[in-house]
């Protein structure tokens, strides 16, 4: 599922407060699933049932626990088919509160989803808000997403997905002349404020990925999604092109250049960093040169180099 | 070590039946009968260790346990609540445990699926689904998973979870600033009251104790690690704080507007047109920070020329000339 982490006491302690009453609450799960569930590996799941068996009340004036003061398992199921479930229990039934962490997470992940058209309503949200800040055990912290802006590109665009059809739209690439598409909406994806669709373009036949903000004189037409099925590209695509580039920018500026580096190779010296990374067209670089004021300095190709320039200088010709 | 060292269990153990141990009680249980009792430290007191590293011991487990969310109360001496030889520790059930009464439907629980998938690779992706899982377990049943969407919080700014720890404690925090323009940065003393992203990038609310007044600081220009010290604030200073710092941004986006004359059909058009106003001579863009827009304005180059005000004219002119220098241009 997703990345496991290295868990530290605490974390199996706060594992295992979750796992009895997800036990009882299941009556009989396998480990592979309870696993799953866990975000651990399965033999990390056996670990944490097994551990499970010697925790239970208290003894009396130093005496070891009577058997039905501890938790017990099915030791045959577990042992001989990979089955949890739980024979004793002596309390933990109940979920846990969250913590404010938790809620705050899930809080503002919903201030996120609240800006998809059609998904939920005003009453909808409000009843989450009031339940998840109630079921945390301290106030979480606010964490708060300003709401973007009202586009009806964006509703047209979740009623092509809604209603199945294809969309028909200008789009205009950055450096590239204006193209009419249509696609087959397949997925948005929503990253700080932007909207990209992901689709089928008939165009170039072939998923492709198209930033909302560059979309114009979007429709809704009335051919059916044939093409829903196929896999859409990763989130931001890695690979980019087939042209090596290589900047050059001080250590500091690294958390700047988020998504650039998100797919390049560097190499830090003496607080000096070299990127290496493929692109489609060296020249949109230009654009990050300029916006970093010259801490990012392009170093190939020589194009790219000269572009930069060139951009900065046409930029400037605006103010003499 | 001693030839009578004592056996020792998993911590997580002894954690888990602390709590087991605690929320079985209802009078509460006194220090002394929880080390002699509850396993984990049983076997450790039995074994000899001394009094003071099984105190110590039970220090940082209720720590932790707090850390995790399980309200340990203290009930101290009636006649003296300072006197905490004879307190009793317990965790009330209410507390402890997800209140009855919160059922999720299965349209909610969608939602909260969808809710919790939005925090790509940062630790509140560990945070959000553990929350998911503890409301799963409640059985409950679950609509048809919202596919569609794939909306995402990117985290990349390393101060974001010491702040968010600050403002769960109210505790007071220092962190080094840089504000553009600055030859080094500053140490600021601040409240933090609530994190808030805005126009992409995320910010920290708070009480700036210097200035003694609310200041928001964008993140990305605290440079180093930030501290949090052990002064607390007043919680009650958290109450709406979210709201505050969302109209404190927009009201200075309201106060700053620039003029822009925009070449039609670039990608500077395109980008800036949805968030600005026409005017009659281009557009006019509310803006919250001059760095921040006159790195957006320079990416644009020759696509976007600043009208007004000066100081966001100046501001593009210099990140121009830098970037055409720095790329071999003659000045």
């Amino acid at each position: 599922m997703s990345a496991r982490k290295q868990l530290v006491a605490t974390d199996r302690a706060a594992l295992m407060l979750q796992l009895v009453p997800y036990l009882i609450g299941k009556g009989e799960v396998s480990i592979a699933e309870a696993a799953d569930e866990f975000d651990v590996t399965p033999d990390q799941m056996r670990a944490m049932v097994e551990t499970l068996t010697v925790i239970g009340l208290p003894g009396d004036g130093g005496y070891w626990q009577m058997a039905n003061d501890l938790f017990d398992i099915d030791w045959d199921l577990l042992d001989e088919r990979d089955i949890i479930v739980i024979t004793n229990s002596v309390g933990l039934e109940r979920t846990p509160k969250l913590t404010a962490r938790e809620a705050a997470a899930l809080l503002t992940g919903l201030q996120l989803a609240r800006a998809i058209p059609g998904v939920g309503d005003t009453e909808l949200f409000a009843g989450l808000l009031a339940k998840l800040s109630r079921g945390a055990s301290s106030t979480p912290a606010d964490v708060i997403l300003a709401p973007g802006p009202v586009d009806a590109v964006r509703d047209a665009v979740a009623e092509a997905l809604r209603t199945g059809v294809a969309v028909s739209f200008t789009y205009k690439a950055p450096d590239a002349d204006p193209t009419t598409r249509t696609v087959d909406p397949v997925k948005v994806l929503i990253a700080t404020g932007e909207w990209y669709l992901q689709g089928w373009c008939h165009l170039r036949e072939a998923m492709r990925t198209f930033h909302l903000d560059r979309v114009s004189d979007l429709s809704l037409t009335d051919i059916p999604i044939e093409h829903g099925e196929e896999p859409v590209p990763e989130w931001f695509e890695t690979g980019g092109g087939d042209i090596v580039a290589r900047i050059r920018f001080p250590v500091s500026v690294a958390p700047l250049l988020g998504d650039y580096l998100d797919r390049a190779t560097v190499e830090t010296v003496d607080g000096v960093c070299t990127a290496t990374m493929r692109v489609a067209d060296p020249n949109s670089l230009r654009r990050l040169a300029a916006r970093r004021a010259g801490a990012v300095e392009i170093l190939e190709p020589e194009s790219a180099r000269r572009a930069a320039a060139s951009w900065a200088e046409a930029g400037l010709v605006q103010y003499r | 070590m001693p030839a009578n060292s004592p056996v020792k269990n998993p911590p997580e153990e002894r954690l888990v039946n602390l709590v087991v141990a605690l929320v079985a009680t209802e009078q509460g249980l006194t220090k002394d009968t929880i080390l002699t009792s509850v396993s984990g430290y049983r076997e450790q007191s039995e074994a000899g260790a001394s009094k003071d590293a099984l105190e110590k011991m039970f220090e940082r487990d209720k720590e932790a346990l707090r850390r995790l969310g399980v309200p340990i109360e203290t009930i101290g001496d009636w006649a003296d609540p300072d006197d905490l030889r004879e307190a009793r520790y317990r965790v009330p059930t209410a507390e402890y445990e997800l209140p009855e009464d919160i059922v999720f439907t299965p349209a909610e629980l969608a939602l909260l699926n969808l809710a919790g998938g939005v925090w790509s690779e940062s630790s509140m992706s560990a945070e959000a689904r553990s929350g998911l899982r503890k409301i799963r377990a409640l059985g409950i049943a679950v609509d048809e998973p919202i596919i569609g969407y794939s909306p995402r919080i990117s985290l990349r700014e390393p101060s974001f979870a010491a702040l968010q720890q600050a403002i769960e404690q109210s505790r007071v925090v220092t962190f080094p600033y840089l504000k553009p323009g600055e030859a080094a940065p500053r140490t600021r003393r601040v409240q933090p009251l609530a994190l808030v992203e805005y126009g992409g990038r995320w910010h920290v609310f708070g009480v700036d104790l210097a200035a003694a007044a609310d200041r928001t600081f964008l993140l990305s220009r605290i440079v180093d690690d930030v501290s949090i010290t052990r002064d607390t604030f007043d919680p009650a200073l958290r109450e709406g704080a979210g709201e505050r710092a969302l109209s404190g941004l927009d009201d200075v986006a309201a106060r700053h507007h620039a003029l822009l004359e925009v070449n039609p059909g670039t990608e500077a058009a395109l980008r800036l047109s949805r968030r600005a106003l026409p005017a009659d001579q281009g557009i006019r863009l509310p803006y919250v920070d001059v760095h921040v827009l006159a790195d957006e304005l320079a990416s644009y180059g020759p696509e976007v020329r600043v009208v007004e005000p000066d100081e966001l004219r100046e501001q593009v002119i210099a990140r121009l000339e830098a970037a055409h220098a720095a790329h071999g241009g003659v000045a």
